[in-house]
Protein backbone atom coordinates (compact mmCIF):
# COMPACT_ATOMS: atom_id res chain seq x y z
CA UNK A 1 0.00 0.00 0.00
CA UNK A 2 2.82 2.40 0.95
CA UNK A 3 4.57 1.75 -2.36
CA UNK A 4 1.37 2.34 -4.35
CA UNK A 5 0.80 5.62 -2.52
CA UNK A 6 4.46 6.56 -3.05
CA UNK A 7 4.10 6.05 -6.82
CA UNK A 8 0.81 8.00 -6.77
CA UNK A 9 2.54 10.90 -4.98
CA UNK A 10 5.39 10.95 -7.52
CA UNK A 11 2.86 11.07 -10.38
CA UNK A 12 0.89 13.82 -8.61
CA UNK A 13 4.08 15.81 -7.94
CA UNK A 14 4.84 15.70 -11.68
CA UNK A 15 1.27 16.77 -12.51
CA UNK A 16 1.49 19.64 -10.00
CA UNK A 17 4.79 20.83 -11.47
CA UNK A 18 4.00 20.42 -15.17
CA UNK A 19 0.25 20.99 -15.77
CA UNK A 20 0.05 24.60 -14.43
CA UNK A 21 2.99 25.77 -16.54
CA UNK A 22 1.19 24.68 -19.74
CA UNK A 23 -2.30 25.80 -18.70
CA UNK A 24 -1.75 29.25 -17.22
CA UNK A 25 -2.82 32.30 -19.21
CA UNK A 26 0.76 33.16 -20.21
CA UNK A 27 1.15 29.77 -21.91
CA UNK A 28 -2.06 30.55 -23.81
CA UNK A 29 -0.72 33.89 -25.01
CA UNK A 30 -2.54 36.13 -22.54
CA UNK A 31 -0.85 38.72 -20.34
CA UNK A 32 -1.52 42.12 -18.82
CA UNK A 33 -0.28 45.23 -20.60
CA UNK A 34 0.87 47.99 -18.25
CA UNK A 35 0.47 51.73 -18.90
CA UNK A 36 4.04 51.91 -20.23
CA UNK A 37 3.31 49.12 -22.72
CA UNK A 38 5.08 46.25 -20.97
CA UNK A 39 3.55 42.76 -20.91
CA UNK A 40 3.24 41.36 -17.38
CA UNK A 41 2.15 37.77 -16.56
CA UNK A 42 -1.13 37.45 -14.65
CA UNK A 43 -1.28 35.93 -11.18
CA UNK A 44 -2.12 32.44 -12.45
CA UNK A 45 1.46 32.31 -13.77
CA UNK A 46 2.92 33.06 -10.32
CA UNK A 47 0.68 30.33 -8.87
CA UNK A 48 2.15 27.93 -11.46
CA UNK A 49 5.70 28.91 -10.42
CA UNK A 50 4.88 28.53 -6.71
CA UNK A 51 3.44 25.07 -7.36
CA UNK A 52 6.83 23.93 -8.74
CA UNK A 53 8.25 24.84 -5.33
CA UNK A 54 5.70 22.51 -3.74
CA UNK A 55 6.09 19.73 -6.29
CA UNK A 56 9.82 19.24 -5.57
CA UNK A 57 9.47 18.34 -1.85
CA UNK A 58 6.36 16.31 -2.72
CA UNK A 59 8.43 14.30 -5.20
CA UNK A 60 10.89 13.51 -2.38
CA UNK A 61 8.00 12.49 -0.09
CA UNK A 62 6.88 10.07 -2.81
CA UNK A 63 10.38 8.66 -3.37
CA UNK A 64 11.03 8.23 0.37
CA UNK A 65 7.66 6.51 0.75
CA UNK A 66 9.00 3.91 -1.68
CA UNK A 67 12.34 3.44 0.08
CA UNK A 68 11.59 3.96 3.79
CA UNK A 69 11.31 1.06 6.18
CA UNK A 70 10.63 2.78 9.50
CA UNK A 71 7.22 3.53 10.95
CA UNK A 72 8.32 6.94 12.29
CA UNK A 73 9.69 7.95 8.89
CA UNK A 74 6.34 7.12 7.25
CA UNK A 75 4.51 9.21 9.82
CA UNK A 76 6.81 12.23 9.38
CA UNK A 77 6.79 11.95 5.57
CA UNK A 78 3.05 11.76 5.31
CA UNK A 79 2.43 14.59 7.75
CA UNK A 80 4.61 16.67 5.40
CA UNK A 81 2.61 15.25 2.46
CA UNK A 82 -0.62 16.33 4.15
CA UNK A 83 0.67 19.88 4.61
CA UNK A 84 2.00 20.04 1.05
CA UNK A 85 -1.35 18.80 -0.30
CA UNK A 86 -3.15 21.55 1.62
CA UNK A 87 -0.74 24.17 0.21
CA UNK A 88 -1.26 22.85 -3.34
CA UNK A 89 -4.96 23.70 -2.88
CA UNK A 90 -4.38 26.99 -1.04
CA UNK A 91 -2.06 28.60 -3.64
CA UNK A 92 -4.60 28.81 -6.50
CA UNK A 93 -7.58 29.46 -4.21
CA UNK A 94 -6.46 31.74 -1.36
CA UNK A 95 -2.76 32.55 -1.17
CA UNK A 96 -2.11 33.75 -4.75
CA UNK A 97 -5.21 32.86 -6.78
CA UNK A 98 -5.85 32.78 -10.51
CA UNK A 99 -7.50 35.21 -12.95
CA UNK A 100 -11.02 36.48 -12.14
CA UNK A 101 -12.62 35.57 -15.47
CA UNK A 102 -14.17 32.10 -15.27
CA UNK A 103 -13.65 31.55 -19.01
CA UNK A 104 -9.82 31.89 -18.79
CA UNK A 105 -7.79 28.67 -19.28
CA UNK A 106 -6.31 28.99 -15.79
CA UNK A 107 -9.82 28.82 -14.32
CA UNK A 108 -10.88 25.96 -16.54
CA UNK A 109 -7.81 23.70 -16.23
CA UNK A 110 -5.02 24.97 -13.94
CA UNK A 111 -7.08 25.68 -10.82
CA UNK A 112 -9.30 22.54 -10.90
CA UNK A 113 -6.29 20.33 -11.74
CA UNK A 114 -4.39 21.71 -8.74
CA UNK A 115 -7.35 21.38 -6.37
CA UNK A 116 -7.97 17.77 -7.47
CA UNK A 117 -4.25 16.94 -7.21
CA UNK A 118 -4.08 18.53 -3.74
CA UNK A 119 -7.07 16.50 -2.55
CA UNK A 120 -5.52 13.30 -3.93
CA UNK A 121 -2.15 14.10 -2.28
CA UNK A 122 -3.91 14.62 1.05
CA UNK A 123 -5.92 11.42 0.55
CA UNK A 124 -2.78 9.41 -0.29
CA UNK A 125 -0.98 10.84 2.77
CA UNK A 126 -3.90 9.99 5.04
CA UNK A 127 -4.11 6.42 3.69
CA UNK A 128 -0.35 5.93 4.20
CA UNK A 129 -0.56 7.47 7.69
CA UNK A 130 -3.40 5.11 8.60
CA UNK A 131 -1.51 2.17 7.07
CA UNK A 132 1.70 3.03 8.93
CA UNK A 133 -0.03 2.26 12.25
CA UNK A 134 -0.04 -1.46 11.43
CA UNK A 135 3.30 -1.40 9.57
CA UNK A 136 5.71 -4.09 10.74
CA UNK A 137 9.33 -2.95 10.55
CA UNK A 138 11.75 -5.50 9.02
CA UNK A 139 14.13 -7.06 11.52
CA UNK A 140 17.79 -6.13 10.93
CA UNK A 141 20.02 -9.10 9.99
CA UNK B 1 -14.67 -16.11 12.44
CA UNK B 2 -17.42 -14.89 10.12
CA UNK B 3 -17.26 -14.98 6.29
CA UNK B 4 -16.88 -11.19 6.29
CA UNK B 5 -13.92 -11.26 8.73
CA UNK B 6 -12.24 -13.98 6.67
CA UNK B 7 -12.77 -11.92 3.51
CA UNK B 8 -11.29 -8.83 5.18
CA UNK B 9 -8.17 -10.80 6.15
CA UNK B 10 -7.86 -12.33 2.68
CA UNK B 11 -7.97 -9.07 0.76
CA UNK B 12 -4.95 -7.72 2.63
CA UNK B 13 -2.81 -10.52 1.15
CA UNK B 14 -3.21 -10.29 -2.64
CA UNK B 15 -2.16 -6.93 -4.04
CA UNK B 16 -2.48 -7.85 -7.75
CA UNK B 17 -6.03 -9.22 -7.54
CA UNK B 18 -7.14 -6.39 -5.25
CA UNK B 19 -5.61 -3.81 -7.57
CA UNK B 20 -7.21 -5.17 -10.76
CA UNK B 21 -10.68 -5.76 -9.28
CA UNK B 22 -10.76 -2.41 -7.45
CA UNK B 23 -9.49 -0.60 -10.54
CA UNK B 24 -12.23 -2.16 -12.70
CA UNK B 25 -14.88 -1.22 -10.14
CA UNK B 26 -13.35 2.27 -9.90
CA UNK B 27 -13.38 2.86 -13.66
CA UNK B 28 -16.84 1.40 -14.15
CA UNK B 29 -18.51 3.42 -11.37
CA UNK B 30 -16.60 6.62 -12.23
CA UNK B 31 -17.51 6.39 -15.92
CA UNK B 32 -21.16 5.59 -15.16
CA UNK B 33 -21.49 8.51 -12.72
CA UNK B 34 -19.62 10.92 -14.97
CA UNK B 35 -21.81 10.22 -18.00
CA UNK B 36 -25.04 10.22 -15.98
CA UNK B 37 -24.18 13.57 -14.43
CA UNK B 38 -23.31 15.13 -17.80
CA UNK B 39 -26.42 13.85 -19.61
CA UNK B 40 -28.88 14.56 -16.78
CA UNK B 41 -27.19 17.89 -16.07
CA UNK B 42 -27.54 18.88 -19.74
CA UNK B 43 -31.24 17.98 -19.71
CA UNK B 44 -31.96 20.02 -16.57
CA UNK B 45 -29.87 22.88 -17.94
CA UNK B 46 -31.98 23.06 -21.13
CA UNK B 47 -35.19 22.87 -19.08
CA UNK B 48 -34.03 25.66 -16.74
CA UNK B 49 -33.01 27.90 -19.63
CA UNK B 50 -36.47 27.54 -21.21
CA UNK B 51 -38.08 28.24 -17.81
CA UNK B 52 -35.80 31.27 -17.28
CA UNK B 53 -36.75 32.67 -20.68
CA UNK B 54 -40.37 32.29 -19.67
CA UNK B 55 -41.54 32.79 -23.25
CA UNK B 56 -43.90 30.53 -25.19
CA UNK B 57 -42.48 31.69 -28.52
CA UNK B 58 -39.22 33.45 -29.45
CA UNK B 59 -39.31 35.34 -32.76
CA UNK B 60 -35.97 35.88 -34.51
CA UNK B 61 -34.96 37.01 -38.02
CA UNK B 62 -35.07 34.20 -40.59
CA UNK B 63 -31.84 32.16 -40.56
CA UNK B 64 -30.86 33.15 -37.00
CA UNK B 65 -32.28 30.08 -35.23
CA UNK B 66 -28.89 28.41 -34.66
CA UNK B 67 -27.29 31.69 -33.55
CA UNK B 68 -29.85 32.31 -30.80
CA UNK B 69 -29.47 28.75 -29.54
CA UNK B 70 -25.66 29.12 -29.35
CA UNK B 71 -26.01 32.51 -27.66
CA UNK B 72 -28.48 31.38 -25.00
CA UNK B 73 -26.88 28.01 -24.36
CA UNK B 74 -23.16 28.65 -24.76
CA UNK B 75 -22.95 32.45 -24.34
CA UNK B 76 -21.50 32.85 -27.84
CA UNK B 77 -22.31 36.46 -28.78
CA UNK B 78 -24.89 36.76 -31.57
CA UNK B 79 -25.67 39.81 -33.67
CA UNK B 80 -28.81 39.84 -35.82
CA UNK B 81 -31.45 42.45 -36.41
CA UNK B 82 -35.04 42.86 -37.53
CA UNK B 83 -37.24 45.97 -37.70
CA UNK B 84 -38.58 47.12 -34.31
CA UNK B 85 -41.94 47.60 -36.02
CA UNK B 86 -42.38 43.80 -35.99
CA UNK B 87 -43.29 44.07 -32.29
CA UNK B 88 -46.51 45.97 -33.14
CA UNK B 89 -47.36 43.53 -35.94
CA UNK B 90 -46.87 40.56 -33.61
CA UNK B 91 -48.85 42.21 -30.78
CA UNK B 92 -51.82 42.61 -33.16
CA UNK B 93 -52.02 38.85 -33.82
CA UNK B 94 -54.89 37.19 -31.93
CA UNK B 95 -53.71 34.98 -29.07
CA UNK B 96 -50.56 37.00 -28.35
CA UNK B 97 -50.57 38.11 -24.70
CA UNK B 98 -47.30 40.02 -24.18
CA UNK B 99 -44.49 40.82 -26.64
CA UNK B 100 -41.14 41.94 -25.30
CA UNK B 101 -38.30 43.01 -27.61
CA UNK B 102 -34.64 42.28 -26.86
CA UNK B 103 -31.35 43.51 -28.30
CA UNK B 104 -28.40 41.11 -28.52
CA UNK B 105 -25.04 42.86 -28.18
CA UNK B 106 -21.46 41.89 -27.40
CA UNK B 107 -18.35 43.49 -25.95
CA UNK B 108 -15.25 43.97 -28.10
CA UNK B 109 -12.59 41.27 -28.39
CA UNK B 110 -9.33 42.00 -26.55
CA UNK B 111 -9.99 45.76 -26.20
CA UNK B 112 -8.88 47.77 -23.16
CA UNK B 113 -12.18 49.68 -23.16
CA UNK B 114 -14.05 46.47 -22.22
CA UNK B 115 -13.35 44.66 -18.91
CA UNK B 116 -14.51 41.34 -20.39
CA UNK B 117 -13.69 40.25 -23.92
CA UNK B 118 -16.45 39.02 -26.25
CA UNK B 119 -19.20 38.92 -23.62
CA UNK B 120 -22.82 38.37 -24.68
CA UNK B 121 -25.17 41.17 -23.54
CA UNK B 122 -28.97 41.17 -23.62
CA UNK B 123 -30.75 44.53 -23.54
CA UNK B 124 -34.43 44.34 -22.56
CA UNK B 125 -37.37 46.71 -22.51
CA UNK B 126 -38.43 47.16 -18.83
CA UNK B 127 -41.96 48.24 -19.86
CA UNK B 128 -42.83 44.91 -21.51
CA UNK B 129 -40.24 42.50 -20.11
CA UNK B 130 -41.51 39.39 -18.34
CA UNK B 131 -38.18 37.54 -18.08
CA UNK B 132 -35.69 39.69 -16.13
CA UNK B 133 -37.94 42.31 -14.50
CA UNK B 134 -40.01 39.98 -12.25
CA UNK B 135 -36.80 38.45 -10.91
CA UNK B 136 -35.28 41.88 -10.29
CA UNK B 137 -38.37 43.13 -8.46
CA UNK B 138 -38.25 40.05 -6.28
CA UNK B 139 -34.52 40.42 -5.52
CA UNK B 140 -33.90 44.18 -5.59
CA UNK B 141 -37.37 45.60 -5.00
CA UNK B 142 -37.18 47.65 -8.20
CA UNK B 143 -35.88 47.60 -11.75
CA UNK B 144 -32.56 48.78 -13.16
CA UNK B 145 -31.66 52.44 -13.66
CA UNK B 146 -29.49 53.77 -16.48
CA UNK B 147 -25.91 52.54 -15.95
CA UNK B 148 -26.97 49.54 -13.85
CA UNK B 149 -26.72 45.92 -15.01
CA UNK B 150 -27.48 42.41 -13.80
CA UNK B 151 -25.07 39.58 -14.55
CA UNK B 152 -25.32 35.82 -14.97
CA UNK B 153 -23.67 33.83 -12.20
CA UNK B 154 -20.19 34.08 -13.83
CA UNK B 155 -20.25 37.86 -14.31
CA UNK B 156 -18.17 39.69 -11.72
CA UNK B 157 -16.53 43.08 -11.38
CA UNK B 158 -12.78 43.42 -10.81
CA UNK B 159 -11.82 42.63 -7.21
CA UNK B 160 -12.59 45.54 -4.87
CA UNK B 161 -14.70 47.37 -7.47
CA UNK B 162 -18.37 47.35 -8.34
CA UNK B 163 -18.04 48.67 -11.87
CA UNK B 164 -17.49 46.88 -15.17
CA UNK B 165 -16.16 48.73 -18.21
CA UNK B 166 -18.20 48.30 -21.41
CA UNK B 167 -17.02 50.30 -24.43
CA UNK B 168 -15.25 52.68 -22.01
CA UNK B 169 -18.55 53.17 -20.08
CA UNK B 170 -18.63 52.13 -16.43
CA UNK B 171 -21.72 50.12 -15.50
CA UNK B 172 -22.64 49.03 -11.96
CA UNK B 173 -23.26 45.33 -11.37
CA UNK B 174 -26.35 45.24 -9.12
CA UNK B 175 -26.91 41.52 -8.74
CA UNK B 176 -26.08 38.08 -10.15
CA UNK B 177 -28.69 35.61 -11.38
CA UNK B 178 -28.85 32.03 -10.11
CA UNK B 179 -26.69 29.64 -12.20
CA UNK B 180 -28.38 27.82 -15.08
CA UNK B 181 -25.31 26.01 -16.38
CA UNK B 182 -25.80 27.69 -19.77
CA UNK B 183 -24.60 30.75 -21.64
CA UNK B 184 -27.00 32.85 -19.57
CA UNK B 185 -24.46 32.50 -16.75
CA UNK B 186 -21.94 34.47 -18.84
CA UNK B 187 -24.47 37.00 -20.08
CA UNK B 188 -25.01 40.56 -18.92
CA UNK B 189 -28.52 42.02 -18.79
CA UNK B 190 -29.16 45.75 -19.19
CA UNK B 191 -32.06 48.00 -20.14
CA UNK B 192 -32.57 49.50 -23.62
CA UNK B 193 -31.80 52.96 -22.12
CA UNK B 194 -28.41 51.78 -20.80
CA UNK B 195 -27.61 50.10 -24.14
CA UNK B 196 -28.42 53.29 -26.10
CA UNK B 197 -26.44 55.39 -23.57
CA UNK B 198 -23.39 53.11 -23.98
CA UNK B 199 -23.77 53.24 -27.77
CA UNK B 200 -23.94 57.05 -27.88
CA UNK B 201 -20.89 57.51 -25.61
CA UNK B 202 -18.88 54.67 -27.13
CA UNK B 203 -18.08 56.83 -30.17
CA UNK B 204 -15.75 58.89 -27.97
CA UNK B 205 -14.78 56.43 -25.21
CA UNK B 206 -14.27 53.09 -26.95
CA UNK B 207 -11.68 51.72 -29.36
CA UNK B 208 -14.57 50.91 -31.67
CA UNK B 209 -18.18 52.13 -31.18
CA UNK B 210 -21.14 50.00 -30.15
CA UNK B 211 -23.43 50.04 -33.15
CA UNK B 212 -27.15 49.46 -32.68
CA UNK B 213 -28.99 49.90 -36.00
CA UNK B 214 -31.83 52.45 -35.59
CA UNK B 215 -35.34 51.08 -35.04
CA UNK B 216 -34.03 47.53 -34.81
CA UNK B 217 -34.37 44.69 -32.36
CA UNK B 218 -32.76 41.24 -32.24
CA UNK B 219 -35.64 39.10 -30.99
CA UNK B 220 -39.16 39.30 -29.63
CA UNK B 221 -40.24 37.11 -26.71
CA UNK B 222 -43.92 36.21 -26.68
CA UNK B 223 -46.22 34.99 -23.95
CA UNK B 224 -49.50 33.73 -25.43
CA UNK B 225 -52.88 34.46 -23.83
CA UNK B 226 -54.22 31.72 -21.52
CA UNK B 227 -56.13 29.17 -23.60
CA UNK B 228 -54.34 30.03 -26.86
CA UNK B 229 -52.32 27.41 -28.67
CA UNK B 230 -48.67 28.56 -29.18
CA UNK B 231 -48.53 26.51 -32.42
CA UNK B 232 -51.50 28.44 -33.91
CA UNK B 233 -49.95 31.76 -32.84
CA UNK B 234 -46.62 30.74 -34.40
CA UNK B 235 -48.39 29.87 -37.69
CA UNK B 236 -50.12 33.25 -37.75
CA UNK B 237 -46.78 35.01 -37.14
CA UNK B 238 -45.30 33.24 -40.17
CA UNK B 239 -48.30 34.34 -42.28
CA UNK B 240 -48.45 37.96 -41.06
CA UNK B 241 -44.84 38.96 -40.37
CA UNK B 242 -42.44 38.32 -43.26
CA UNK B 243 -38.74 37.55 -42.73
CA UNK B 244 -39.02 36.11 -39.24
CA UNK B 245 -38.99 32.65 -37.67
CA UNK B 246 -41.10 31.93 -34.58
CA UNK B 247 -39.53 29.24 -32.37
CA UNK B 248 -41.86 27.58 -29.88
CA UNK B 249 -40.25 26.95 -26.48
CA UNK B 250 -40.75 23.19 -26.97
CA UNK B 251 -38.73 23.42 -30.22
CA UNK B 252 -35.92 25.52 -28.75
CA UNK B 253 -32.45 23.97 -28.71
CA UNK B 254 -33.41 21.16 -31.11
CA UNK B 255 -29.87 20.94 -32.49
CA UNK B 256 -28.50 20.54 -28.96
CA UNK B 257 -31.11 17.93 -28.17
CA UNK B 258 -30.08 15.97 -31.28
CA UNK B 259 -26.42 16.33 -30.27
CA UNK B 260 -27.27 15.05 -26.79
CA UNK B 261 -29.21 12.07 -28.18
CA UNK B 262 -26.21 11.19 -30.37
CA UNK B 263 -23.86 11.56 -27.42
CA UNK B 264 -26.12 9.44 -25.22
CA UNK B 265 -26.15 6.62 -27.80
CA UNK B 266 -22.33 6.66 -28.10
CA UNK B 267 -21.92 6.73 -24.33
CA UNK B 268 -24.31 3.81 -23.87
CA UNK B 269 -22.31 1.75 -26.38
CA UNK B 270 -18.98 2.64 -24.68
CA UNK B 271 -20.47 1.95 -21.23
CA UNK B 272 -21.80 -1.45 -22.33
CA UNK B 273 -18.42 -2.42 -23.84
CA UNK B 274 -16.54 -1.22 -20.73
CA UNK B 275 -18.97 -3.08 -18.48
CA UNK B 276 -18.66 -6.31 -20.49
CA UNK B 277 -14.85 -6.16 -20.56
CA UNK B 278 -14.66 -5.35 -16.84
CA UNK B 279 -16.91 -8.28 -15.91
CA UNK B 280 -14.81 -10.67 -18.07
CA UNK B 281 -11.53 -9.32 -16.63
CA UNK B 282 -12.73 -9.52 -13.03
CA UNK B 283 -14.04 -13.04 -13.70
CA UNK B 284 -10.63 -14.11 -15.05
CA UNK B 285 -8.76 -12.57 -12.12
CA UNK B 286 -11.09 -14.27 -9.63
CA UNK B 287 -10.71 -17.60 -11.42
CA UNK B 288 -6.91 -17.29 -11.25
CA UNK B 289 -7.00 -16.30 -7.58
CA UNK B 290 -9.47 -19.06 -6.72
CA UNK B 291 -7.29 -21.68 -8.48
CA UNK B 292 -4.22 -20.45 -6.61
CA UNK B 293 -6.11 -20.82 -3.34
CA UNK B 294 -7.55 -24.29 -3.96
CA UNK B 295 -5.40 -25.90 -1.27
CA UNK B 296 -6.12 -23.17 1.23
CA UNK B 297 -9.88 -23.42 0.63
CA UNK B 298 -9.62 -27.22 0.75
CA UNK B 299 -8.04 -26.98 4.21
CA UNK B 300 -10.80 -24.61 5.25
CA UNK B 301 -13.43 -27.15 4.12
CA UNK B 302 -11.56 -29.98 5.88
CA UNK B 303 -11.60 -27.94 9.09
CA UNK B 304 -15.38 -27.84 8.95
CA UNK B 305 -16.26 -24.82 6.86
CA UNK B 306 -19.39 -25.43 4.81
CA UNK B 307 -19.64 -24.87 1.03
CA UNK B 308 -21.97 -22.01 1.76
CA UNK B 309 -19.37 -20.41 4.10
CA UNK B 310 -16.60 -20.62 1.44
CA UNK B 311 -18.96 -19.30 -1.22
CA UNK B 312 -20.07 -16.42 1.03
CA UNK B 313 -16.50 -15.49 2.01
CA UNK B 314 -15.46 -15.30 -1.68
CA UNK B 315 -18.44 -13.11 -2.56
CA UNK B 316 -17.78 -10.97 0.52
CA UNK B 317 -14.22 -10.43 -0.77
CA UNK B 318 -15.61 -9.40 -4.15
CA UNK B 319 -18.10 -7.04 -2.51
CA UNK B 320 -15.43 -5.42 -0.34
CA UNK B 321 -13.13 -4.83 -3.32
CA UNK B 322 -16.04 -3.48 -5.38
CA UNK B 323 -17.04 -1.20 -2.51
CA UNK B 324 -13.56 0.30 -2.02
CA UNK B 325 -12.94 0.67 -5.76
CA UNK B 326 -16.44 2.00 -6.39
CA UNK B 327 -16.34 4.56 -3.58
CA UNK B 328 -12.93 5.84 -4.75
CA UNK B 329 -14.10 6.06 -8.37
CA UNK B 330 -17.33 7.83 -7.44
CA UNK B 331 -15.51 10.32 -5.21
CA UNK B 332 -12.93 11.12 -7.92
CA UNK B 333 -15.63 11.39 -10.64
CA UNK B 334 -17.78 13.71 -8.48
CA UNK B 335 -14.81 15.95 -7.71
CA UNK B 336 -13.62 15.95 -11.33
CA UNK B 337 -17.04 16.85 -12.70
CA UNK B 338 -17.49 19.58 -10.10
CA UNK B 339 -14.03 21.09 -10.68
CA UNK B 340 -13.79 20.66 -14.47
CA UNK B 341 -17.41 21.55 -15.25
CA UNK B 342 -16.54 24.57 -17.36
CA UNK B 343 -13.89 22.68 -19.36
CA UNK B 344 -16.31 19.80 -20.03
CA UNK B 345 -18.97 22.28 -21.18
CA UNK B 346 -16.59 23.98 -23.58
CA UNK B 347 -15.09 20.71 -24.87
CA UNK B 348 -18.39 18.88 -25.43
CA UNK B 349 -20.22 22.08 -26.42
CA UNK B 350 -23.05 21.03 -24.13
CA UNK B 351 -24.13 23.06 -21.11
CA UNK B 352 -24.96 21.22 -17.95
CA UNK B 353 -26.06 21.97 -14.43
CA UNK B 354 -24.78 20.17 -11.35
CA UNK B 355 -27.45 18.11 -9.58
CA UNK B 356 -28.87 18.82 -6.13
CA UNK B 357 -27.09 17.05 -3.22
CA UNK B 358 -29.98 14.56 -2.86
CA UNK B 359 -29.96 13.73 -6.57
CA UNK B 360 -26.15 13.38 -6.48
CA UNK B 361 -26.38 10.97 -3.52
CA UNK B 362 -28.97 8.89 -5.37
CA UNK B 363 -26.73 8.74 -8.45
CA UNK B 364 -23.69 7.84 -6.30
CA UNK B 365 -25.76 5.06 -4.71
CA UNK B 366 -26.73 3.77 -8.16
CA UNK B 367 -23.06 3.84 -9.26
CA UNK B 368 -22.05 1.87 -6.17
CA UNK B 369 -24.79 -0.70 -6.80
CA UNK B 370 -23.57 -1.07 -10.40
CA UNK B 371 -19.99 -1.71 -9.17
CA UNK B 372 -21.19 -4.22 -6.53
CA UNK B 373 -23.48 -6.02 -8.99
CA UNK B 374 -20.80 -6.22 -11.72
CA UNK B 375 -18.02 -7.53 -9.47
CA UNK B 376 -20.32 -10.04 -7.74
CA UNK B 377 -21.63 -11.22 -11.10
CA UNK B 378 -18.06 -11.76 -12.33
CA UNK B 379 -17.02 -13.55 -9.12
CA UNK B 380 -20.16 -15.71 -8.96
CA UNK B 381 -19.03 -18.55 -11.24
CA UNK B 382 -15.44 -18.95 -9.87
CA UNK B 383 -16.78 -18.76 -6.29
CA UNK B 384 -19.47 -21.35 -7.03
CA UNK B 385 -17.00 -23.68 -8.75
CA UNK B 386 -14.33 -23.53 -6.05
CA UNK B 387 -16.84 -23.95 -3.22
CA UNK B 388 -18.21 -27.15 -4.84
CA UNK B 389 -14.85 -28.94 -5.11
CA UNK B 390 -13.98 -31.90 -2.94
CA UNK B 391 -11.61 -30.83 -0.10
CA UNK B 392 -9.52 -34.04 -0.33
CA UNK B 393 -8.89 -33.53 -4.06
CA UNK B 394 -8.14 -29.83 -3.57
CA UNK B 395 -5.56 -30.46 -0.85
CA UNK B 396 -3.84 -33.25 -2.82
CA UNK B 397 -3.29 -31.11 -5.96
Amino acid sequence: MNKTMGILMIVLALVIAIVPIFTDCLANGRSLTTADGRSVPMKCHWTAIAEIGLAVPLLFVGVFNLTSKRKETFRALNLIGLALGALVILFPTVLIGVCANAAMPCNMIEKPALILSGILVMGASLVTLAGSRSFIEPVAA
Amino acid sequence: MSAFQLALKNISGNAFRNGVVSLCALLLSAFALFTTLVIRGAESSLRLTIDRLGADIVVVPEGSEAKIESALLMGIPARFWMPADHVNKIAAIPGVGVVSPQLYLATLTGADCCSVSDMFMIAYDPASDFTIQPWLEEELGNGLRVGEVVGGSYISATEGEQNIKLYGYLVTLKENLEPTGTGLDQTMFLTFDTAYDIASKSEFQAESPLIIPPDSISAALIKVKPGSDPQDVALQIIQNVPGVTPIESSDLFQSYRKQMTGLLKSILVILSVTWGLSVVLIGLVFSMAANERRKELGVLRALGATRRFVFQSLLAEASLLAFFGGITGLAVASMAIFLFRKLIMVSLEIPFLLPSPVSLLIQIGAGLLLALFSVNLAALFPAFKISRQDPAVAMRE
